[in-house]
């Protein structure tokens, strides 16, 4: 331990004597942690948005439904009311209820929206008004009339795109055609109460949002739901309530399946994994390029030094503490190099975007990805998790940059060390 | 590792050679050297440039491995230990002194010379005083708090000599130790050299050509091409 004490304080001393040069190194270092924090905050706040706004248009963060639901989308695979008082009860124990905002019931059936002057293939959603005002906010979207209310039975709300496509306005009638749960194609008469626009061109034309109550009784399906869309207050406790939830309705052989969000939207899911792959190269380069400046400045170090190391080894250190001397040297000098990085990043970001980045300048109209719309604002995301990965990052860049100088520090001959002249 | 106390030659030599090879070119360093020194001998190995003295004193301190023979340090024969075993050798048997006195940098002159009792797990304040009662002895005390960069070049040498002998070795080697001071320098640097061999009997090995040391020593082996042409015991 005192050797090791002995062999940090040498490398802490030689880092501050090689003061312009570690400087350089280090400044380097602490641009790349610190564009890398900056940009990861901003990154992790754009896809936290994305998943915000799927996951509410969608099945939530996390989906209570039949199994073989996800493909077939049949009511055959619908959720009974027996079977939703089950979900239910999984989601009333209180370590789930805590991260709970809302449950959503939803019946959906693949159908044909028809008018007097068209035609067109749309999603219906039988929805709780009330709930899904909370859930979905497509009753912020409102262009014409309002959103489905606790007193409605024979009313849609549509999307804008629809109802260019079917010459609808508020207070025209519109026939809904789907499969009921005997096989038969059945028909609704409904009256649009609400017009909304998303941005979203596949929402915009393709979502029919009409009460529940009166999807069940068109659908023949009294009191069932297709499946029960929890929103969560975070994505980052989905799959831990994913785990709690399928161990509460019972466990991988339940006749209930849980769904996170990746697997109900596998797009927007692919569409985050893609981001994060093209910053994950580009650090790759970025670190590539500090890891070749740190092995330059380490190894300068190690040669320009030959005689010192040849000195401690005429001392009585041992190779491998030779080595260590110049390995520790680089970690060192990375690792104060990536705190320095990290908190210059935070502050940054912090200080400058907590409120926002704003870059709707760049955006004309609404720009769309998997399903959901930009949004011009990105508020950055501080995930304690991220921050490990890129400390972990740096000092991985660290060891790897200093193992060359110490495998030349290791390998330095005393007696022609004595020789060395910087 | 120490086994008690040793009571043979503090080194001894047998047939050690020294062989470079360059391409097909073979330079032979040293050859054949038989020597035995005793404890407390003040060793001078004289000879001119590139008769071998260097190469010899890197053999004798584990720094080199000879060709062929075979070098014994306290009895232990150097040649049949491991890097390890000869790198734990020098650190509790052998001190160097280098022409150019080679302090680390970064270290004051305390941490200096205190160097091989830190590595061997002196505890912190006998570190401290026998380092101060040594710089007192040598004529440098009060600089112990200095960096090598502002000590003068005598200074910075005596620094290196109380380096050497801080753990009393059996063996201290000194390779040109007053090759770059100057004349009053040197000499007060081989006063304190001698008393400390006379003192705490550490036996002292030179390689020099400087004149007043070869007077001094009391034991002068000539090389010449690598060999021994002389061995003379006054």
């Amino acid at each position: 331990m005192r050797r090791l004490r002995l062999l940090l304080r040498l490398a802490a001393r030689n880092v501050r004597r090689q003061a312009r040069r570690s400087l350089l190194t280090a400044t380097a270092t602490v641009l790349g942690t610190a564009v890398m924090v900056f940009s990861f905050s901003l990154g992790d706040g754009a896809h936290e948005d994305w998943i915000e706004q799927g996951v509410r248009l969608g099945r939530g963060h996390v989906a209570i439904q039949r199994p073989r639901f996800q493909a077939s989308r049949h009511l055959d695979d619908r959720l009974t009311p027996a079977a939703l008082e089950r979900a239910q009860a999984a989601l009333a124990d209180p370590e789930i209820a805590a991260r709970v905002l809302t449950v959503a019931p939803r019946l959906e059936v693949q159908g044909l929206a028809s008018s007097a002057s068209n035609a067109f293939p749309v999603f219906i959603t039988g929805v709780d008004p009330e709930i899904e005002a909370r859930f979905s906010h497509l009753s912020d979207r409102v262009i014409e009339g309002r959103y489905l209310e606790a007193g409605d039975r024979l009313h849609a709300f549509v999307g804008g795109r629809l109802a260019d496509r079917l010459n609808l306005e508020v207070g025209s009638r519109l026939v809904l055609t789907g499969q009921d749960a005997a096989g038969e194609i059945a028909g609704q008469f409904v009256r649009v109460v609400g017009i909304f626009r998303t941005g979203i061109p596949e929402a915009d034309e393709g979502i029919v949002h009409v009460p529940i109550r009166t999807a069940q009784e068109w659908l023949g399906v009294s009191g069932a739901a297709t499946s029960l869309a929890v929103l969560l207050q975070s994505s980052d406790v989905v799959e831990d309530t994913r785990g709690r939830l399928r161990q509460a309705v019972g466990g991988e052989t339940s006749d209930l399946a849980v769904l996170t969000w990746p697997e109900v939207t596998p797009e927007l899911a692919a569409a985050i994994r893609v981001d994060n792959f093209g910053n994950y190269l580009f650090y790759g380069i970025l670190f590539t390029i500090v890891g070749l400046a740190i092995v330059n400045t380490v190894l300068m170090s190690v040669l320009y030094r030959t005689r010192e190391f040849g000195v401690l080894r005429a001392l009585g250190l041992t190779r491998g503490e030779t080595a260590a001397v110049a390995f520790s040297e680089g970690v060192l000098l990375t690792f104060a190099a990536g705190i320095v990085g990290m908190a210059l990043g935070l502050a940054v970001t912090w200080g400058l975007f907590r409120q926002g980045l704003d870059y709707s300048g760049l955006l004309e109209g609404d720009f769309t990805i998997s399903g959901v719309v930009l949004n011009p604002v990105i508020v950055p995301l501080f995930r304690g998790a991220r921050l490990l990965q890129g400390a972990g990052a740096i000092l991985v860049i660290g060891v790897l940059a200093s193992i060359y100088p110490a495998v030349r520090a290791r390998r330095i001959d005393v007696a022609e060390a004595m020789k060395f002249e910087a | 590792m120490t086994t008690g106390a040793p009571t043979g030659p503090a080194v001894r030599t047998e047939d050690v050679w020294k062989i470079y090879e360059q391409d097909d070119l073979a330079v032979e360093a040293v050859r054949g050297v038989t020597v035995e020194i005793a404890r407390g001998e003040f060793v001078v190995l004289a000879g001119p440039s590139g008769s071998g003295k260097t190469t010899l004193l890197n053999m004798l301190g584990g720094l080199t491995a000879p060709t062929r023979g075979r070098v014994w340090i306290d009895g232990r024969d150097l040649t049949a230990m491991s890097e390890r075993e000869r790198a734990r050798l020098r650190l509790e048997r052998v001190g160097f002194v280098f022409q150019a006195y080679n302090l680390l940098p970064v270290l004051t002159a305390e941490e200096n010379a205190e160097f091989s009792l830190l590595l061997r797990g002196v505890p912190a304040d006998q570190r401290r005083d026998r380092v101060r009662a040594l710089f007192e002895r040598i004529g440098i005390g009060g600089l112990e708090d200095r960096r090598p960069s502002k000590l003068s070049g005598g200074q910075q040498q005596r620094v290196a000599v109380a380096r050497a002998v801080i753990g009393e070795p059996a063996l201290v080697l000194a390779d040109e130790p007053t090759a770059n001071l100057d004349s009053a320098t040197s000499l007060a640097l081989l006063e304190v050299m001698a008393r400390l061999n006379t003192e705490i009997q550490t036996t002292f090995v030179f390689a020099t050509h400087d004149q007043r040391l070869i007077e001094r020593a009391r034991r002068v082996i000539q090389l010449v091409d690598g060999a021994i042409e002389y061995d003379d015991r006054r």
